[in-house]
C-alpha cells in the first residue's frame, strides 16, 4: 500500500529532539517499509531538510509549532499526493481536513495522549473525526478508556498497542554492555559507591519529581549511601528554571545525598542513565497515558516504582517488576517501597531480570511492528474487498479468522491490572538565572 | 565575525554586564532590521533590556521623528498575536495606542535571530500620572477604554491564541499549591530570618487561596467565560503608572507585548491591589473612584463584579512577594522579606472589611 504518516506538529522526526510519537515512528517504519511504500510528514526542523528519501523512506517537513500552519502544510501537501492509507498519529483535529484532501484514502489514528477531551477537540468534530477513521490505536487500555467514557460508539475501532523499546541500546544493567557503560557512568559522576535511584522526565508538577525527592529525605537518614538522579528538563531540550525546578533545588540542597540534574539528555544518550541506575521512580502525579520510560527501564533491567495513575500500572506486574504506590501524593508510600528495593539488593535483581523478561517478550519492536502491520493488512483487506470504514457484523463474523488483531490486544504474561481512575507600581524586572546548566546539590565525595 | 544567522539568546546571566548592556551581534542585527525600513536613523538609545529573556527597546531617532524598536523576547507566534493586537486597536479602533510603522515590503514586523522584531511611533511627550486618587481614576478609565476597544479582536494567520480566559481555576490552583512549596521551604530552611514569619502566616493565607478557588468555582465564572475570547476582548497584563501615561489626547497605553484574550477586571485588579500595597492599607474611597472611573469607559455586570471581588480575595500580595524565595532561599530568606511579610499581614487584615462592603453596597456600575 501507499502510506501517509502524519507525525504532529511538535517534534521533528527523526526523534532529533525526543518524543515518544517520534520514537514510535521510527521503532516501527523499517520493517513495514519492506511491504509498504511510506511517506512521513511532520514538522520541519533546523537540522534536517524539508525532503528526503532516507533507507527508502520519503520525508516530507513543512512548518510546524502551531497545529493550524501545520495542518496548512498536510492539506496543501495532500492536494498533489494520494494515499492508499493515512495513518495519522495523536491529531484527532487533522482527521476531517486530511478526509477533506483525500476522500478515498482509509485513515487511521494513533491516539497516545488524552486529545479527545473537551479543551482539545469541540466533540462534534471528535465524533465525526471518529466516524471517519478505520481503527483508533492507543497506546495503553486506558486512553482507549477514556475515549470511550466521552464516545462510546468508538469502542469497536479501538485497539490497544502498548509500545517498544531498542533491546540493544537498552541492556541490562548485568550485561556486559551494561556493565561497561555503568562502570564508565558511575565514575563520571562519582556515584562508584552509591545506590542511585533514577527519575527520568519533564521536571513539572504533573511528573512528581518533588514527592521523590521529600521522601529521599527520609530515605536518607536509614540508606546515607543513596544517591539520585534526576534526568530531564523543563520540556523538551529546554533548559529554563522554573519556580517548579527552583523548589526542587531548594529541597535537594537540603538533602544529606547527592541529587544530580542531568538537564535535557541528548535522546540517543538516555540509555547510559539507566545503566547508571540501581532503581527507576515515576512519580507521576497525573493521569499519564503511560510513560515509555517504564519499558526503557525494564530493558535495563531495573526494578521499578511507580504510581497507580493512568496507564502506568498496565505494565507492571505488582511485586514481579515493580511495585505500585496507591496514593501518589503519599511521601510515606515511597518511602516505604524504597527502603524495601533498597534493603534488598537480590529483590532489586529479580525484579530487574522479571522486566527485562516482560519487555523482551511483549515490548520488543517486532511485536509492535506485528500489531500495526496486521492492522495495516486489515485496511488494505478492506480496500481489496471494497468494505466500508464501519464493518457489518455478519462480514465480521465471517471473517475473525483474518482480522486476527481485530480484538483488544492482551499481551501475554502480563495481568491487565487496571488501576482505579481517581476522579479526577512597575516592580524593577527581576533577573534569574533562566538559562541553566545542570546543577549538583553538593561537592561529590567519591 | 558577527553571524547573523544566530538566535538571539539570554545574555547577562551573571548580572555583570550592566542593564542598557547589547551583545554586538544584537547590534548588528539592529541595523540590518533598520535597513529594511524607509527610516534614516540619526540616534538609538537603549531603553530597557530584558537580558535574562532576550527583549530589548531602542528609542530611535529618524527622519520620520522619535519610534522605538523593539525586540519581543517571547515565542514568535505570541508576539505576533500582541503585534496584530496593537495594529488592531490602532487602525480599527483608533485607540491612544502607539503606531505600527511598516518594512519597505509593507510587514509590521521583521523576524532575527528567532525573535520578532518592531519599529512603532514613541509618543511625545508622555507624562505619569499623579501617584494619588486622581492618578488612580485616570488610570482606571484609561484600562477601561483599552479593554472595551480590544472587543472583536482575530489574532493574524501564524499567531498564536494567547488566552487566559480560561485558566482562572488552574491559575488559582497553583497559587494553592505553590503555599505547599512555601512552607516546605521555609521548614527546611527554618534557621534563616525571615522563615518564621513565613510558617506563621503561611497556613492563613493557603486558607484564603482555597476559599478564594471554592468561591471561583461557585461563581458564574464558567457561564461568564462562556461567551469567548472576541467577546470578553483583551487584557493588557502589565498595566500601571509606567504603562498608561498621559499623553497628546489623553491617556496613552504602551507596551503591549503581553496582552491576552482575558476576562477584563484581571487589569483593573492588579491595579487597585497594587495601589491598595503603596497605600498600605485597603481603602473604599480610593476602590469606588477607579471603579466608577473603569465602569464608565467598560461597564462591570454585577457577575463580574463578583469574580473582581474574588479575585481580591486571593493573597495576591503575599504570594507576588513571597514566591521569589524558591529561587535562592538562603539569600531571599532574609529580615527584609521578614518585613516585608508582616507588612502585608497587616494590609491584608484591612481588606476583608472592604471586600464586605463592596459586595453590599456596590450594584448596577455604582455604590449604593
Amino acid at each position: 500500500m501507499k502510506v501517509l504518516i502524519v507525525c504532529t506538529e511538535k517534534l521533528p522526526i527523526p526523534p532529533v529532539k525526543g518524543g515518544a510519537i517520534q520514537t514510535f515512528i521510527t521503532g516501527i517504519v523499517p520493517d513495514l517499509r519492506k511491504h509498504h511504500s511510506i511517506t512521513i510528514i511532520g514538522r520541519n526542523d533546523e537540522t534536517l531538510p524539508e525532503k528526503e528519501v532516507k533507507d527508502g523512506i520519503h520525508y516530507v517537513r513543512v512548518p510546524g509549532g502551531l497545529l493550524e500552519t501545520y495542518q496548512e502544510g498536510v492539506v496543501n501537501f495532500l492536494k498533489n499526493n494520494s494515499f492508499d492509507l493515512i495513518h495519522i498519529f495523536n491529531r484527532p483535529r487533522l482527521v476531517l481536513p486530511i478526509r477533506g484532501m483525500a476522500p478515498g484514502s482509509r485513515i487511521i489514528l494513533s491516539m497516545h495522549n488524552d486529545m479527545f477531551k473537551r479543551e482539545k477537540i469541540d466533540p462534534d468534530e471528535a465524533q465525526k473525526a471518529i466516524n471517519q477513521v478505520d481503527k483508533i490505536i492507543t497506546i495503553s487500555n486506558f486512553i482507549g478508556e477514556e475515549i470511550v467514557k466521552l464516545f462510546p460508539d468508538a469502542q469497536p475501532k479501538i485497539q490497544t498497542v502498548y509500545s517498544g523499546v531498542d533491546l540493544d541500546r537498552f541492556v541490562p544493567l548485568y550485561s556486559e554492555k551494561g556493565r561497561r557503560i555503568r562502570a564508565s557512568m558511575r565514575q563520571k559522576h562519582q556515584l562508584e559507591s552509591k545506590k542511585v535511584i533514577l527519575f527520568a522526565g519533564r521536571l513539572s508538577v504533573n511528573k512528581g519529581a518533588d514527592v521523590l525527592l521529600r521522601a529521599m529525605g527520609d530515605l536518607a537518614k536509614r540508606y546515607p549511601n543513596t544517591a539520585l538522579v534526576l534526568m530531564g528538563g523543563k520540556g523538551f531540550s529546554d533548559n529554563r528554571i522554573t519556580d517548579y525546578i527552583a523548589y526542587l533545588k531548594a529541597i535537594a540542597d537540603r538533602l544529606p545525598i547527592p541529587v544530580i540534574t542531568t538537564g535535557f539528555v541528548q535522546p540517543d544518550q538516555i540509555q547510559n542513565w539507566f545503566a547508571a541506575a540501581d532503581i527507576f521512580v515515576c512519580p507521576s502525579q497525573w493521569e499519564e497515558p503511560l510513560a515509555r520510560v517504564h519499558y526503557e527501564a525494564m530493558a535495563a533491567g531495573l526494578p521499578i516504582v511507580t504510581t497507580a495513575r493512568g496507564g502506568n500500572p498496565e505494565i507492571i506486574e505488582n511485586g514481579k517488576n515493580g511495585l505500585i504506590v496507591q496514593k501518589p501524593e503519599d511521601t510515606q508510600e515511597f518511602v516505604t517501597h524504597l527502603s524495601k528495593l533498597l534493603s534488598s539488593p537480590s529483590l532489586c535483581r529479580e525484579m530487574g531480570k522479571y522486566g527485562r523478561i516482560v519487555v523482551e517478550k511483549n515490548h520488543n519492536w517486532n511485536r509492535v511492528i506485528d500489531d500495526i502491520s496486521n492492522i495495516w493488512s486489515e485496511v488494505e483487506y478492506k480496500i481489496k474487498h471494497n468494505i466500508g470504514i464501519e464493518i457489518p457484523s455478519i462480514l465480521e463474523d465471517e471473517n475473525e479468522g483474518l482480522f486476527s488483531s481485530n480484538k483488544p490486544l492482551t499481551v501475554t504474561g502480563i495481568k491487565n491490572t487496571k488501576a482505579p481512575v481517581q476522579s479526577k507600581k512597575r516592580k524593577p524586572v527581576k533577573k534569574y538565572p533562566v538559562s541553566s546548566s545542570p546543577w549538583v546539590n553538593k561537592q561529590l565525595i567519591g | 565575525m558577527i553571524n547573523l544567522e544566530q538566535l538571539i539568546s539570554p545574555w547577562d546571566i551573571d548580572e555583570t554586564l550592566g542593564d542598557l548592556y547589547v551583545p554586538p551581534y544584537i547590534e548588528e542585527m539592529a541595523q540590518q532590521v533598520i535597513k529594511q525600513y524607509d527610516l534614516k536613523v540619526t540616534a538609538m538609545e537603549v531603553i530597557t533590556t530584558k537580558a535574562d529573556k532576550g527583549g530589548l527597546i531602542w528609542k530611535i531617532n529618524t527622519n520620520k521623528g522619535p519610534k522605538s524598536l523593539k525586540i519581543l523576547h517571547r515565542r514568535p507566534a505570541r508576539s505576533l498575536f500582541s503585534i496584530g493586537a496593537q495594529e488592531y486597536l490602532v487602525n480599527v479602533k483608533k485607540a491612544r495606542v502607539p503606531a505600527l510603522v511598516k518594512t519597505k515590503s509593507g510587514s509590521n514586523i521583521v523576524e532575527m535571530g528567532g525573535k520578532i522584531w518592531f519599529i512603532a511611533d514613541w509618543i511625545e511627550p508622555l507624562n505619569p500620572v499623579s501617584a494619588d486618587i486622581e492618578g488612580a481614576k485616570l488610570l482606571s478609565h484609561a484600562i477601561g477604554e483599552f479593554n472595551q476597544h480590544s472587543k472583536g479582536y482575530v489574532p493574524p494567520k501564524g499567531a498564536e491564541n494567547a488566552s487566559r480566559l480560561f485558566r482562572w481555576p488552574n491559575a488559582y490552583k497553583k497559587i494553592v499549591r505553590k503555599m505547599t512549596w512555601f512552607k516546605d521551604i521555609a521548614t527546611l530552611y527554618s534557621e534563616y530570618p525571615a522563615s518564621r514569619t513565613i510558617l506563621n502566616t503561611v497556613d492563613m493565607f493557603e486558607d484564603h487561596a482555597k476559599k478564594a478557588l471554592t468561591m471561583l468555582e461557585q461563581s458564574s465564572y464558567q457561564q461568564l467565560v462562556a461567551k469567548g475570547n472576541q467577546e470578553w476582548g483583551l487584557v493588557h497584563q502589565d498595566y500601571g503608572w509606567s504603562n498608561g501615561q498621559m499623553g497628546p489626547g489623553g491617556m496613552w497605553i504602551i507596551d503591549l507585548d503581553g496582552v491576552a484574550y482575558d476576562l477584563p477586571i484581571r487589569d483593573l485588579r492588579k491595579l487597585i491591589s497594587g495601589a491598595m500595597d503603596d497605600l498600605g492599607k485597603w481603602d473604599i474611597h480610593w476602590i469606588v473612584g477607579m471603579l466608577e472611573a473603569y465602569n464608565e469607559a467598560n461597564p462591570i455586570s454585577d457577575d463580574l463584579f463578583e469574580i473582581l471581588l474574588i479575585d481580591f480575595s486571593l493573597p495576591n500580595l503575599y504570594y507576588k512577594n513571597v514566591k521569589d524565595m524558591l529561587i535562592e532561599p538562603t539569600i531571599a530568606l532574609n529580615t527584609e522579606l521578614d518585613s516585608v511579610v508582616q507588612r502585608i499581614v497587616e494590609i491584608d487584615q484591612t481588606k476583608w472589611s472592604v471586600i464586605e462592603q463592596l459586595r453590599k453596597e456596590w450594584r448596577g456600575g455604582k455604590r449604593k
